[in-house]
């Protein structure tokens, strides 16, 4: 597999402008290293600003990273996860 | 301006700044270790906590007239009105930290604040405080002193059994209670037209053939016109009032709420009206001077930080202390011992 | 009892919130006569996410934001349910039951048969329950007992998101009122982070799963735990541990209250011959007086030695020291788990 072809799950979306703050903790996943996930499946929670986000995935794939485990903080726009599609 | 001192004024000020301040610090320690990401059970204050930011001038402005034997029950967001109806501000932070020393000896935490020496009281169930502050009203009426009772209660209350019971109950017993709402606009989430539709909570008044009042802002000496005609009325044993006071919701409903419900200008609107400002230009305009009114916030925030950190280094309670207070009394009574007699059944 | 069944292997985890949504959803789409009540439900999707994103697919008319009324609403939910329609009306924090409980247990629970059967009530009830997070003696409880002694309704206490879905299909068609009572700290909400062990895989199809089919979480042959809601997962811990002191230690899910499958109990404490009740309530006159009672009546002879673990009988108490101290932890059943020896 190449580093090349897996897509990055990022930390940002429609409410990344609406948030001052650019810290964020991941309090859930959904789907684990080597799962199967479907473009549009909520993979994580994040909390931002006490708002809870769902970030879905990219693409239809496998998870073969997760880089942000749970009670992680990271900052907005950071990858949490690869998927390497379908 | 109305039949107020500039004493009087300077006495609400007083109460209001220390409210701001004192839930301002309050805020500072509660986020400690919940921050980024919010755990309610983290840190040195968990549980919830429910700050009452822009609802300053009705605890100010209603509890200026009562006495310390005059009862007070107040809802889950208490801090303002506690503090306006002058319970000990260092025993109730330590109680807020749970400590050994609080108010209820750490059993009670913010929303249930038992002063007995001026007769305030706290509860988080919507509505409760009402019957008992009828209650109080009862004992007082019986007993034939003067004083009074002040129920405190949100607009989303309104709609509770508890309260529209106890209206009735005061108004026909006319009793010498005073039921005050603090309307801002908000239950949690619910906005007041989509859960009840009357206008104004006062209008529940007509119903139990009781003088209804609304105050449109949240002016502390207009509420305090207000509350004093009430008050006057319950102590000259006239029977109940309810008031309603406009107020505002500067913050979420307790910590933690994202708000993602409201919209932006209703936050920023419920931030521009500060009823803190309308009385320091009241007060100017009486004479008093900024450096007057200075002193007077300094030395509230003064007490307040001396509260705090005076709670901060009371004892947490000893875990065995869980299992007290349940009774007052012994759980057999008055009694351990039960006399002998002999008792002559008819057919023996 | 139900470990031999064959799952399709499933891999999507959801929390336990997540998945009380889905089955609420899946119900909603299916039978429009089913519709959900409650304070903060709509646009803020449930305080305990319980309706978290309902409103955007269903709207204000099937979500609905109630006015604090809780006789109004519950007891309106009573009637429609009477009516044929399938309410679904949640108290926010069951120690809020006090306001409406005649509207519960004179309404709800009875008119089925007072009415000789003639009428029926299909709806589910709703609530949050437990502590564990310093929110003090009116908003702590769990109040199972409580419920569970009044006939008439039937009580689900779910411990996982496998669980929270499975019930939830079988509550909202069950054509008798259904109490679902959630824990708070097993919804996976961000603000009140769970421990591990709710957050499960979860079939995305709707499944049932039967009341009074308690759920061995964990085989052993020298103890028997057995327990509801949080305290599953804090048993499991328990268990854990104990297994390095040579403890083998079977943990039982109850999963329901009413009805109580005491079978799986019995048969279980026939092989233990030691019983440890786990219960997150008041001690006295509640779950664990009543199930250590059942084991007694049908299997005394079993039963070498029992335990209680449980709230003593004090409201719960604000500050954390002293509210650790009465709600049951896992060492405390350790604790238990060895003075049976
Ligand atoms: C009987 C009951 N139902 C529901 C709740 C949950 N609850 C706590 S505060 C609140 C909203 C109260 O709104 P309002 O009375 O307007 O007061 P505010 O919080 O706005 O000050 C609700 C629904 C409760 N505590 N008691």
């Amino acid at each position: 597999m190449s580093g090349a072809d897996r897509i990055a799950v990022t930390a940002d979306g429609d409410w990344t402008g609406d948030v001052d703050e650019d810290e964020g903790v991941v309090v859930n996943w959904f789907a684990g290293e080597g799962g199967a996930v479907d473009v549009g499946d909520a993979l994580c929670e994040i909390q931002v600003e006490k708002v809870g986000v769902d970030i879905e995935a990219p693409a239809d794939g496998t998870v073969v990273e997760i880089v942000f485990s749970e009670d992680d903080e990271f900052t907005i726009g950071d990858t949490l996860a690869w998927i390497e599609p379908e | 301006m109305a039949n107020i001192s500039t004493r009087q004024l300077k006495s609400m000020y007083d109460d209001m700044v220390t409210a701001r301040y004192y839930e301002e610090r309050l805020q500072e320690e509660y986020m400690e270790g919940k921050q980024p990401a919010f755990d309610i059970s983290a840190g040195p204050l968990p549980g919830e906590l429910h700050l009452a930011a822009g609802h300053e001038a009705s605890g100010a402005g209603v509890c200026e007239h009562l006495r310390d034997d005059d009862t007070v029950t107040a809802p889950h967001r208490p801090h303002h009105i506690a503090i306006a109806k002058g319970v000990d501000l260092k025993r109730m932070t330590a109680e807020i930290f749970g400590r050994e020393t609080g108010l209820s000896r750490g059993k009670g935490g913010h929303m249930h604040l038992f002063d007995t020496d001026v007769n305030f009281a706290c509860s988080g169930i919507i509505a409760e405080g009402c019957p008992p502050a009828a209650g109080a009203g009862l004992a007082a009426k019986k007993r034939n002193d003067d004083s009074v009772a002040v129920a405190y209660l949100g607009e989303g209350a309104i709609d509770q059994g508890a309260f529209l019971e106890s209206l009735n109950f005061a108004a026909v017993r006319d009793l010498p209670v005073v039921f005050v709402i603090e309307d801002n606009d908000w239950a949690i989430s619910m906005p007041k037209d989509r859960v009840t539709d009357v206008e104004n909570g006062s209008q529940r008044a007509s119903g139990f053939d009781m003088p209804g009042v609304r105050v449109n802002h949240d002016d502390a000496v207009a509420i305090h016109e207000a509350a004093g005609k009430a008050i006057g009325r319950a102590r000259d044993r006239n029977g109940p009032t309810l008031i309603e006071v406009q107020v505002h919701r500067r913050m979420g409903h307790f910590m933690g709420d994202p708000e993602t419900y409201r919209p932006e200008e209703d936050q920023e609107a419920a931030t521009q009206r500060d009823s803190i400002e309308r009385l320091a230009e009241d007060l100017r305009a009486r004479g008093v001077d900024s450096a007057t009114l200075d002193d007077i916030e300094s030395e509230a925030h003064d007490r307040v930080d001396e509260a705090i950190e005076w709670a901060k280094d009371q004892p947490q309670p000893d875990p065995a202390q869980a299992h007290e207070d349940v009774f007052v009394n012994p759980p057999s009574g008055v009694t351990d011992s039960e006399p002998q007699y002999e008792l002559k059944r008819g057919d023996d | 009892m139900s470990q031999e069944r064959q799952r399709p292997a499933v891999e999507r985890e959801l929390t336990m919130s997540r998945a009380v949504v889905e089955a609420i959803a899946e119900e909603m789409r299916d039978n429009e006569e089913v519709f959900y009540m409650g304070e903060d439900v709509a646009d803020y999707g449930g305080i305990f996410d319980s309706t978290e994103g309902l409103l955007d697919e269903f709207g204000h008319d099937r979500v609905m934001d109630v006015p604090i009324s809780e006789t109004a609403y519950l007891g309106a939910a009573v009637g429609a349910a009477q009516e044929g329609m399938r309410p679904i009306a949640e108290l926010m924090f069951v120690d809020f039951f006090g306001v409406a409980m005649d509207q519960i247990y004179n309404q709800m629970a009875k008119n089925t048969y007072m009415s000789g059967g003639a009428v029926n009530v299909p709806m589910v009830l709703t609530a949050a329950v437990g502590g564990t997070y310093n929110d003090a003696a009116q908003h702590s409880q769990t109040l199972y007992g409580t419920f569970a002694h009044m006939p008439g309704m039937k009580v689900v206490v779910p411990s996982t998101a496998y669980e929270a879905k499975g019930l939830m299909h079988n509550a909202i068609r069950d054509d008798d009122p259904v109490v679902y009572m959630f824990h708070k700290r097993l919804m996976g909400i961000g603000w009140m982070p769970a421990p591990q062990g709710p957050k499960t895989p979860v079939p995305e199809e709707d499944y049932t799963i039967p009341f009074g089919s308690a759920d061995i979480k964990r085989e052993g042959s020298d103890v028997t735990v057995v327990t509801l809601g949080l305290h599953v997962h804090r048993a499991l811990d328990a268990a854990a541990e104990l297994e390095d002191d040579g403890h083998d230690v079977e943990v039982i899910d109850l999963r329901s209250l009413v009805p109580l499958d005491t079978e799986t109990i019995i048969e279980s404490v026939e092989k233990t011959g030691s019983l440890v009740v786990v219960d997150e309530d008041y001690r006295s006159y509640g779950v664990t007086g009543e199930i250590v009672a059942s084991v007694a009546e049908e299997s005394l002879a079993d039963l070498d030695a029992v335990e209680r673990v449980a709230v003593p009988d004090v409201p719960i108490p604000y500050s954390r020291p002293m509210e650790n101290e009465v709600i049951p932890d896992s060492k405390d059943i350790e604790d238990a788990v060895k003075a049976l020896e």
